[in-house]
């Protein structure tokens, strides 16, 4: 038996087409009444009996509200097919939006499913009614009553009513903007003026000085939006709206080219309205010169990462015998040394090495590189880039074979952190003298070979760099830098960084990308030279500080940092920049901004100050404070770009479709190397993270510490790690 | 419909369409010979500039991402948003960028007078 609607009671309900306008639960204007959002309405009905309905080939319609039960549960038919191929939940999500805001067939029309069940419209504004009622209860979305979507990691508002039907009815809507669009070169913001040097006023009180000027789409009326200070009498543009019989309500803010929906009193945004302007944007900035730089250059390097879905892994027999017959039990993880995960074991200092000691520590915790090594991905015994006597020969031979080396390339820093990783989680407690690492390192960094104090940072660009140019030399491989499937270092600490060069005359913008390996921040400036900046900088610690959650007030923080790094920059007058497009030196915008997240992202900070005016190099020791958890996203080139649009509906640079940024930018730190000392003598300590536990490594002596301690330290080298790659308590089951 | 014949119409009307001639103001006269100039454009750029350095942009973020939060995240219009921000945002302006920016208005105004 079918199951009928339950709205029979038809007092006061307005129909179209036969069909009673019934309430609906949505918060969007439209023909139907508003419902209670606690209270079942039709398409909470509709939902409700499909399974049940949709099995039947006849129904009997006892009601007019039948009649919408029927259209209803076609409409979810259309709709479940539309959802057919999509695989993720943003994806359904769109494919429901977009079928809601296609243009649905009403009686009479052809493609309408049903003929002669419904009565024909009989007129435009029935039929008009008839139509916006189904959108609007139809763009449900799947997840039960979240009332925007989320699309490519951005929150999708749903289109006001307003703005529907003014697409509906025009057939080109924004056609005549376009002429209108201009982008006003410092900054290249958009503009919506009809000629280049007009001064738009409103057209009811003629001031062109109030900051929201309001272009009417229909009918190219300016009205202001000063909203009176009693909040009751309307504005100009919303009088305007209401004066006109309808389609007026949709306006374009002249200053910023974005559309306002006046009767909803809110911003709306429109798909094809947003890529016009950015398009325009993109164009004035890049193509104007007529150069070869077409849109946004996509760093060649970036590979789309396909998802795969992740599979639970269990032994079967067969593996399990494997595993018993060729590996040995681990001895006694947890006896000894008081409880201390494995792989924590003091480095010798072989004479000012802690440079050394404090990098190697924090490498050799960082999980990617750990896995790789500790799953025998690089084989020392295997190795194809030493000479094969040497390699058969094991350790001891590897002695003999590092002295031989001085032949050129016969020596593998990758080799060496292999010996040393088996020698770290081996379970010997007893500290470690990395001195083969040492001299290896000494033939690839020959400059660096004394046992003089160096750089902890410099160690460590110049150990990955080692690493990375072996497999290089081997493969022969044109391989990127930026992709990361050249070696293991950069596999594991590469990102790229984007960099846009704007010329502050005409606004073209070159765009270049380049890998990094880390990055390195600048410390906040406490005290300017200038009396204006150091007005500036107070009132940024005081204010600026209030946004970043839970800061302290006056101290500089790595987000602050990281703000800095990737704010756009004035270049000073004496390092203009030639513009393809001016064919002159002009002075330029620079801005930075992250394009691709590496694994593990390597934070420097310049504590060492060279200044080349009073000869001379000091230590900066201003504490800088780090959040144990991170989120990048802010600092992300699809970001930055998005606040330099203004607000619009539009994938940028960066912007993946299924949202795998959002899990991606959120980082964990596991070490810290911090500096103690001056500028010429100092000691490096790392502080490690294990299964959520500090602990401090001094050279050979590591001990437990309090995180409060770890946050109080002055962090020279911050290492975070994706928090996907982090393990926080899975760590202790498989040490355990 | 009325709509369709305005279609290609440029969405901005003569100024001086249908008001009567009158002598503009002399807050107008400076308002047109600022943006004649390029000079609103470019003394907004820098105003934009001095805001977000000294953290105002950030406060008013943080204010209006509390308002949302209290509001809840679909009850709320811009024009609510801009109606309670703008008093607050208007008294935290440092005076030194006030300062600033009257500095180089009248700076303009002098070279624009001669």
């Amino acid at each position: 038996m079918v199951y009928h609607s339950s709205f029979v009671d038809e007092n006061g309900v307005n129909r179209a087409c036969g069909c009673p306008l019934l309430p609906l639960k949505s918060h969007i204007k439209g023909p139907a009444p508003v419902s209670d959002q606690d209270r079942t309405d039709i398409v909470d009905e509709a939902i409700t009996f499909f399974r049940a309905n949709v099995f039947f080939r006849n129904f009997d319609i006892k009601s007019p509200a039948d009649k919408l039960l029927i259209y209803l549960t076609f409409y979810i038919n259309v709709a479940l097919k539309r959802l057919e191929g999509c695989r993720t939940l943003a994806e359904g999500t769109k494919a429901v939006i977009n079928l809601g805001l296609e243009k649905v067939p009403v009686p009479g029309e052809s493609g309408f499913p049903f003929s002669g069940l419904f009565p024909l419209p009989q007129s435009h504004p029935e039929a008009g009614g008839q139509r916006s009622s189904v959108p609007n209860g139809f763009s449900f979305p799947p997840p039960s009553s979240a009332m925007s979507s989320n699309i490519n990691g951005q929150i999708l508002p749903y289109p006001c009513p307003h703005l529907a039907e003014f697409r509906r009815t025009s057939s080109k809507p924004f056609r005549a903007l376009h002429h209108c669009l201009r982008i006003k070169p410092p900054g290249g913001r958009a503009a919506i003026r009809r000629d280049p040097n007009e001064v738009p006023c409103c057209a009811a009180c003629g001031l062109s000085s109030p900051s929201r000027l309001y272009a009417c789409v229909t009918c190219a009326t300016v009205s202001c939006h000063t909203i009176a200070a009693d909040g009751d009498s309307l504005s100009h543009a919303a009088a305007h709206a209401a004066s006109m019989p309808h389609g007026h309500q949709i306006a374009v803010d002249v200053d910023r080219a974005e559309l306002f929906c006046c009767a909803c009193c809110d911003q709306v945004y429109d798909r094809d309205f947003d890529a016009a302007v950015v398009i325009a944007q993109t164009t004035a900035s890049t193509l104007g010169g007529g150069s070869t730089a077409t849109p946004p250059l996509q760093p060649e390097n970036l590979r789309k990462r396909r998802r795969v879905n992740y599979l639970p892994w269990a032994p079967d027999l067969r593996e399990q015998a494997l595993i018993g017959s060729c590996s040995s039990p681990i001895d006694g993880a947890t006896d000894d040394s008081y409880h201390f995960p494995r792989g924590l074991r003091g480095l010798n200092n072989l004479g000012n090495t802690c440079f050394m000691n404090s990098v190697l520590q924090a490498l050799l915790h960082t999980p990617p590189l750990r896995n790789y090594f500790l799953s025998d991905r690089h084989n020392r015994y295997f190795c194809q880039n030493k000479s094969s006597d040497e390699g058969d020969s094991g350790n001891a031979g590897k002695k003999s074979g590092g002295i031989n080396g001085n032949k050129s390339g016969r020596i593998c820093l990758a080799c060496d952190m292999d010996a040393m990783f088996s020698a770290i989680f081996s379970g010997d407690r007893a500290p470690y003298s990395p001195a083969k690492f040492l001299y290896s390192w000494w033939q690839h960094a020959a400059n660096l070979a004394s046992y003089e104090q160096q750089d902890a940072h410099e160690f460590f660009i110049s150990m990955l760099d080692g690493i990375h140019e072996k497999v290089e030399k081997d493969r022969c491989k044109p391989h990127s830098e930026g992709s990361g499937d050249c070696c293991i270092a950069h596999r594991v600490f590469s990102g790229i960084l984007r960099s846009d060069v704007m010329c502050m005359a005409c606004g073209f913008t070159s765009t270049t990308y380049d890998p990094c390996i880390d990055i390195s921040l600048d410390l906040e400036p406490n005290q300017g030279g200038s009396t204006k900046k150091a007005a500036a900088s107070s009132n940024r610690t005081c204010n600026g500080e209030a946004d970043c959650s839970s800061q302290n007030c006056g101290t500089s923080t790595l987000m602050g940092c990281l703000e800095r790094f990737t704010r756009a920059e004035r270049l000073g007058s004496d390092q203009k920049f030639f513009c393809q497009q001016c064919k002159v030196r002009q002075e330029t915008l620079k801005q930075m901004s992250i394009r691709k997240l590496p694994l593990v992202s390597c934070f420097h900070i310049k504590r060492f100050e060279h200044s080349s005016t009073r000869k001379m190099s000091r230590k900066l020791d201003r504490y800088l404070q780090f959040p144990f958890s991170l989120d990048m996203s802010p600092y992300l080139s699809s970001s930055i770009l998005r606040s330099r649009f203004g607000n619009r509906i539009f994938p940028f640079d960066g912007d993946e479709p299924d949202a795998t940024n959002e899990v991606s930018s959120e980082f964990e730190l596991f070490a810290v190397v911090t500096h103690s000392g001056k500028l010429d003598a100092g000691h490096y300590v790392t502080y490690l993270r294990l299964n959520n536990q500090w602990y401090k490594c001094d050279d050979a002596w590591v001990t437990r510490v309090d995180e409060n301690i770890v946050r109080a330290a002055q962090g020279y080298m911050m290492f975070y790690v994706q928090k996907m790659l982090y393990y926080k308590a899975s760590d202790k089951q498989v040490a355990s | 419909m009325k709509s369709k014949s305005s279609v290609n119409r440029p969405p901005t009307p003569d100024v001086l369409e249908d008001t009567p001639e009158r002598e503009p103001t002399l807050q107008e006269l400076i308002n047109i010979k600022l943006i004649e100039t390029g000079e609103k454009e470019r003394l907004m750029e820098l105003l934009r500039e001095r805001l977000v350095d000294c953290g105002w942009k950030d406060e008013m973020k943080s204010l209006c991402r509390a308002f949302v939060k209290k509001k809840g995240r679909n009850n709320v219009t811009v024009d609510e948003l801009i109606h309670v921000i703008t008093p607050k945002g208007r008294a935290s302006v440092p005076d030194s960028v006030k300062a600033e920016l009257l500095q180089k208005i009248r700076t303009f105004l002098v070279s624009a007078a001669l």
